[in-house]
């Protein structure tokens, strides 16, 4: 959604809420006492942004009557188990979650109710709901299709530079690499001690969406390259594309064998155990490494934005928000809405952050203890100020890119392919979707 | 004459909940395979036209070289570890077909049952563990080898071992039961005779007890080759395939076709051939190594 269009459509929220007269009056309990009884499940994962919903939801239980539950899936499975809810009729779900990289394929299909049919109803809608208040750029990419809200950002991520920075002192480094070139060049060979099983850096790469997002795509955009261009025909073999595919293979020198099995709870431990000495991770993983009992490099860990290249700061960008399934029953779609509302409301971010979640609003973010407290903070604010909405296509054709993706892209990390057959085999494959898709007949708007 | 009638449908009255079970788990879901196999059927694009498309799915398979590669590495597979497991089973079988030691040998006829009772996904889970480059115990006892750590899964060769060593582990006990079963066949005064004869044993297996285990082998391979055209859980939790395709057998390409890009269609041809070729292997099988017992 441009920003315009947000604010409009916010404005006329405003209008909405005003001409109802009873903005004043609106209360969660009141909006949900038709509800009371009502049983709603969302769909979660094992990360730290569910489990703080967890903890804080008895509080919305309680005020609203409405019994939330909940079934923990692991992301693998997770599309999988939703889109089979949708097609097969099951009615399972009634909170979907939905990642950047499904909101096409959800909004498209019209597995997820448009959220103006819930904030543009007073009796529905928090006064306070202020979706402006969101960073526009998680609101952006994680929330909107086509210029229309479908889903509220929930569980947020940026991709950050947690560092060690008691092994960087110790290699007389100052501070993190700015730049991605300065990481290769000065602080790889620094860091690497293979005999003592020591490596400057980590960068998840198993195969699956680790290895088509968080690695190849992390490879692409620095360097100024990208996945396609304009017409969406594959911009990968691109000299700036290449360049970011070259970087990776180069850089591999510096990360610990067998890297291509790293997923991420794999890269996290590595430098949580004091094995490497930098990640590019995702926000969330801050709590594991600042949990004493999962990490033995609390007072050494340091968080920074990731480091930049040719291109500037473009660091990955991820996470999820939450939607309304269309195929739930009216009263627990209201329900659904009311539960999302206000496990992303800026009234419950502050507790959000606190029991370990990533707020997607910008306002908790001001206050000083919050900053003082969280270091990912900072670099995570500045991260979201820049960054590129669609660090991955968000089209419904993703999913079956992403598998192509993770296969090549693994076997040329292996060196069973260079960097131009790999491109040139995954460019081949993705536009034969993307023709059968219809996107280069006119048929489909290009809209990723 | 209504007492006649009764028992003409008595006997279909009883095999009625089994053959009607069996209808409905197996072969309404095959038919619907195969019809669905006949038609363009993407799962997450519901308002896209299902028409029949005739054998346009299965010429997409057929040529699709990924299909073939999985295909050919899952046959490496077999080759590789239905030998190994027929051979180590037989062992077993031997040394428990042995007199003596009754407890111990209990103890292990039971203790064979464990990997059988365990489910796939965990033994995959345990097979991270047991490779894992920095606490496994494999890499731990190579330490004390004074060999350097291997990395197990992040390279495609020991990769492929390691996934082919998890499921020995797993499937050698119920090949080592099923030709225990076998033995136990053998009527004693015959192996006894053979016994007084000559003191070979390799001439009492190849003679006297190995046409008592052909029609376990022969159920071993039939089972055997189907369990790994479809295995799926221990790959995909170990490895998701990786790294690279290394581990992408057959069915592991089936399923991302199936639900990650959601073609089902193509998943069906796929999942059609599949069959048509275990059922081949299986007649294959009987009539090579299948041979009854002449009392």
């Amino acid at each position: 959604m441009k920003r315009r269009e947000l604010l409009a459509a916010s404005t006329a929220l405003a209008l909405v809420m005003a001409a109802g007269g009873e903005a004043s009056a609106w209360s969660l309990e009141e909006a949900a006492a038709p509800y009371k009884g009502t049983t709603i499940k969302a769909l979660f994962l094992d990360r730290p942004g569910y489990r703080a919903a967890i903890e804080i939801l008895p509080e919305f239980e309680e005020k609203t009557g409405i019994d939330v539950t909940w079934e923990i899936l692991p992301y693998e499975n997770s599309r999988e188990r939703q889109v089979l809810d949708f097609t097969g009729g099951t009615q399972e779900f009634d909170v979907i979650l939905i990642d950047v990289v499904w909101i096409g394929e959800f909004a498209d299909s019209g597995w997820v109710v448009p959220m103006e049919e819930f904030y543009n109803d007073p009796k529905l809608a928090d006064p306070d709901l202020n979706l402006e208040g969101f960073f526009p750029i998680l609101l952006e990419s994680f929330g909107t299709w086509d210029g229309k809200v479908y889903g509220l950002p929930f569980d947020n991520y940026s991709g950050l530079l947690f560092y060690n920075k008691c092994q960087l002192e110790e290699a007389g480094f100052d501070g993190p690499p700015e730049t991605w070139q300065q990481l290769l060049e000065e602080y790889g060979p620094e860091l690497t001690k293979p005999e003592e099983n020591r490596y400057a850096f980590a960068l998840q790469s198993r195969r699956g969406e680790t290895q088509s997002a968080d690695s190849f795509m992390r490879m692409l955009w620095p360097f100024g390259g990208s996945l396609l261009d304009e017409n969406f025909r594959s911009n990968l073999l691109s000299p700036e594309s290449q360049a970011g595919l070259e970087f990776r293979q180069e850089l591999m020198k510096y990360m610990p064998p067998g890297i291509v099995d790293y997923d991420h709870s794999e890269a996290v431990n590595a430098l949580a155990q004091g094995r490497v000495a930098m990640i590019t991770e995702w926000s969330a993983f801050y709590g594991t490494l600042t949990d004493p009992a999962q990490s033995k490099i609390v007072d050494c860990l340091a968080v920074a934005p990731e480091p930049k290249g040719p291109a500037g700061l473009k660091p990955a960008l991820g996470g999820f928000s939450l939607g309304v399934s269309a195929f739930s029953d009216p009263e627990k779609q209201a329900a659904a809405w009311l539960f999302i509302q206000w496990v992303t409301s800026e009234a419950k971010a502050r507790d959000y952050i606190l029991a370990g979640g990533v707020s997607g609003r910008m306002k908790p973010y001001e206050d000083p203890e919050i900053k003082s407290k969280y270091l990912y903070v900072e670099p995570m604010v500045l991260s979201w100020q820049g960054g590129v909405p669609d660090f991955r296509p968000r089209f419904p054709e993703w999913p079956a890119i992403s598998e192509i993706i993770a296969e090549w892209g693994t076997k040329m990390m292996l060196g069973e392919v260079t960097t131009e057959e790999g491109a040139k085999e995954i460019g081949t494959r993705m536009e034969a979707i993307l023709e059968q898709a219809g996107y280069y007949s006119g048929q489909k708007k290009l809209l990723k | 004459m209504a007492r006649g009638r009764r028992e003409r449908w008595a006997p279909l009255a009883f095999i009625a909940p089994a053959v009607i079970t069996l209808l409905a788990v197996g072969l309404y879901p095959l038919i619907l395979a195969v019809i669905t196999s006949f038609r363009q059927y993407l799962v997450t694009k519901p308002r896209a036209p299902r028409d029949f498309v005739g054998f346009d799915n299965y010429a997409t398979v057929l040529t699709d070289p990924t299909f073939w590669e999985s295909l050919g590495r899952t046959f490496e597979f077999l080759l590789l570890v239905l030998p190994i497991e027929l051979a180590l089973g037989l062992g077993i079988a031997l040394l428990l077909h042995k007199p003596g030691l009754g407890l111990l040998r209990t103890l292990t006829r039971v203790s064979l049952v464990i990997p059988l009772a365990t489910t796939f996904a965990v033994v995959g889970l345990v097979g991270r563990l047991i490779f894992n480059r920095e606490f496994g115990v494999i890499n731990w006892f190579l330490s004390l080898l004074g060999l350097p750590p291997v990395e197990w899964l992040g390279q495609p060769a020991t990769a492929f071992a390691a996934v082919a060593i998890m499921d020995i582990w797993q499937w050698t006990p119920f090949v080592a039961l099923v030709l225990l079963a076998g033995l136990t066949m053998v009527p004693p005064e015959i192996e006894e005779a053979a016994r007084l004869e000559t003191k070979s044993p390799w001439k009492i297996l190849r003679h006297i007890q190995l046409p008592y285990l052909l029609p376990g082998i022969t159920a071993v391979l039939i089972l055997r080759t189907a369990d790994i055209l479809k295995l799926f859980d221990l790959v995909f939790v170990m490895t998701r395939g990786g790294p690279g395709s290394a581990t992408e057998l057959i069915s592991v390409y089936i399923q991302r076709i199936g639900f990650r890009v959601f073609d089902q269609g193509i998943a069906s041809a796929q999942a059609i051939l599949l069959l048509i070729l275990t059922i081949i292997l299986s007649r294959l099988y009987i009539r090579l190594v299948y041979r009854e017992v002449e009392a």
